[in-house]
């Protein structure tokens, strides 16, 4: 069950850049959540900016009762989080949404995250290694610095393979470039699951498609709540039944969707 | 410390009422609060028929506020009745309905469907929501609409029928007489104001919808001031709605002439801020020596004298 809470900043490591690691104490969301689950979060108590924000949650301990989210400082909410200081308190509700459906036995989970997207992929690679799945990440960014926190893969025998637009690191292009490789180069069974801005889910989505693969995407709305009352973080959904797109709260039957029922809105 | 308030024939245990589009239909918030400490809830207006609301995006944070367009995307009257009301039965609350209609008679027809309903004990009549393209702010923003949807409703209904008015008009006073008139047991003052919000970078709105519905403390002193117009205006309690995050946002209401009051966007921000009203409620009373919150309504030193 999600806990509404005040949660204390334990630990903060800045990761240069704008990239931060922020540890929580949050009691039901380190011992409950599962990857791709989020959290809704605000620094302190003040009136702006008014809303919480939405983050995956990248990493969980349930001994110290805490969990890890991965921040960038982009706007005025992330900003006040990233400026918090060991002990200030946030208003946290936690943990919320739809998690990423494991793969079955003998299939693999290849992951695609784009920039801070790789936040989910951290604890679902500690959840296959637990389930004995294997794994691989495809980790997408503008440029070697938006690659963070890659290192932390390999040991949980998860294989990662970085692109990036400039080519300071692994392929240069989208992280398309090797994921499309990778599945050309006759891959067992595999499943896609992906974390990144709109444009390379859509991408991922097609891609699936095209080649009639299972696929995963967690979706970023803008979210007011969190737990399906205000309905400002819909998105367009197929229903299994063959019936007419609907609009279903990306937080409480989301984030994570099944990529071939998501009906693309037509302007990014 | 007495909190109860008493809305015409409506008591509410204490004078915090969850608003309408801000509190789902109640249940989503079973396990992170409990109900029974509400003086109310207003649920999501509801039409005779599901609706899908607008297209997205729907909502973008604004200065101290929130601009929203959901549309009134819901599941319908029926599907409210049948499957919402049993579990919120189990709750020690008052359970008012909003009511939206396309058509003065989808009005009357919604209300009568929730005149027996086991239950509700009230109905808003939504004449102010800005981001449909019939009915709502269209009603309530003629008084003579005002006065035709009210006086269907009331025609259709023996519940205590609220409309909730508009902020998008020159003179709230005509509304809310025209409400009056028509037979409204209480006013629901306010709705959102009408707004926009342009990205400069596509040149475009920020929500799909155009226009939006601005909520949250940005809007709270132009609420409290009509809240203090309408209700100087008219026999019939008001219920003050806009900006309320805590206790002393409640107090400027009640002071300024309101019953009851209606906390909206500040749930979406912390669902668990009832109990932290209503403890700083029971602090502002003790430290002024009052007894009953009741003291507090229409004590407004204005104008001065």
């Amino acid at each position: 069950m999600p806990a509404n809470r005040q949660a204390p900043l334990v630990r903060r490591e800045a990761l240069g850049g704008a990239y931060h690691l922020l540890t929580f104490q949050h009691r039901e969301a380190s011992r409950e959540a599962r990857a791709g689950q989020f959290v809704m979060i605000k620094a302190g108590l003040s009136a702006e900016p008014p809303l919480r924000r939405p983050f995956s949650i990248l990493a969980v301990d349930p001994e110290r009762e805490t969990f890890t989210l991965f921040v960038k400082a982009v706007g005025e909410g992330t900003r006040a989080l990233c400026a918090m200081t060991e002990g200030e308190l946030a208003q946290c509700l936690a943990p919320l949404g739809r998690a990423f459906t494991p793969p079955p036995a003998g299939t693999e989970a290849v992951m695609v995250a784009g920039g801070y997207g790789i936040a989910p992929f951290r604890l679902f690679s500690e959840e296959l290694r637990r389930a004995g799945r294997s794994g691989r990440v495809f980790y997408g960014g503008r440029t070697v610095a938006d690659l963070q926190l890659r290192d932390g893969f390999e040991p949980l025998g998860v294989p990662l393979v970085p692109a990036t637009e400039d080519g300071s690191l692994g392929a240069r292009g989208r992280v398309t470039v090797p994921l499309e490789a990778h599945l050309d180069g006759g891959p067992g069974p595999l499943r896609l699951y992906a974390c990144g801005p709109d444009a390379m889910l859509r991408a991922v989505a097609r891609l699936a498609e095209a080649r009639g693969l299972a696929a995963e995407v967690s979706l970023d709305p803008w979210m007011g709540c969190g737990i399906g009352t205000c309905l400002g973080c819909v998105v367009l959904v197929r229903p299994a039944d063959g019936s007419r797109p609907r609009y279903r709260c990306a937080c409480t039957e989301g984030p994570v969707f099944d990529a071939a029922t998501v009906v693309w809105p037509e302007h990014p | 410390m007495k909190l109860a308030v008493q809305v015409g024939s409506l008591r509410f245990k204490n004078p915090l009422i969850a608003a309408s589009g801000t509190f789902g239909y109640g249940v989503e918030y079973e396990g992170l609060l409990d109900l029974s400490r509400l003086g109310g809830l207003v649920s999501k207006g509801l039409y005779l028929e599901p609706r899908d609301g607008c297209a997205t995006p729907r909502i973008a944070e604004t200065p101290s506020g929130l601009l929203n367009a959901i549309g009134l995307q819901g599941v319908g009257v029926r599907v409210f009745v049948k499957d919402v009301l049993p579990r919120l039965a189990r709750y020690d609350t008052a359970v008012l309905v909003n009511v939206c209609g396309d058509t003065v008679e989808e009005y009357a027809e919604v209300a009568r469907i929730l005149d027996g309903a086991p239950g509700v004990h009230g109905l808003e009549i939504n004449i102010s929501c800005p981001n449909v393209k019939k009915g709502g702010m269209a009603f309530g923003g003629d008084p003579v609409m005002t006065h035709e949807v009210v006086a269907a409703v009331r025609k259709a209904t023996r519940l205590p029928v609220i409309p909730k008015l508009s902020p998008n008009v020159a003179d709230i006073t005509v509304f809310a007489r025209a409400a009056e008139e028509a037979g409204a047991d209480a006013l629901s003052c306010i709705n959102t104001l009408l707004g926009l919000a342009v990205d400069v970078e596509t040149r475009r709105p920020r929500l799909a919808f155009g226009t939006g519905g601005l909520s949250g403390p940005a809007i709270r002193p132009v609420a409290v001031r009509m809240a203090w117009q309408a209700a100087r205006a008219v026999k019939i309690p008001v219920i003050g709605v806009g900006g309320i995050t805590a206790a002393r946002d409640a107090l400027e209401f009640l002071i300024a002439g309101c019953r009851a009051v209606q906390i909206g966007t500040a749930n979406f921000v912390d669902p668990g801020l009832y109990d932290r009203i209503l403890m700083d409620l029971a602090e502002y009373l003790e430290r002024h020596g009052l007894a009953d919150v009741n003291e507090v309504v229409g004590t407004l030193q204005y104008p001065l004298t």
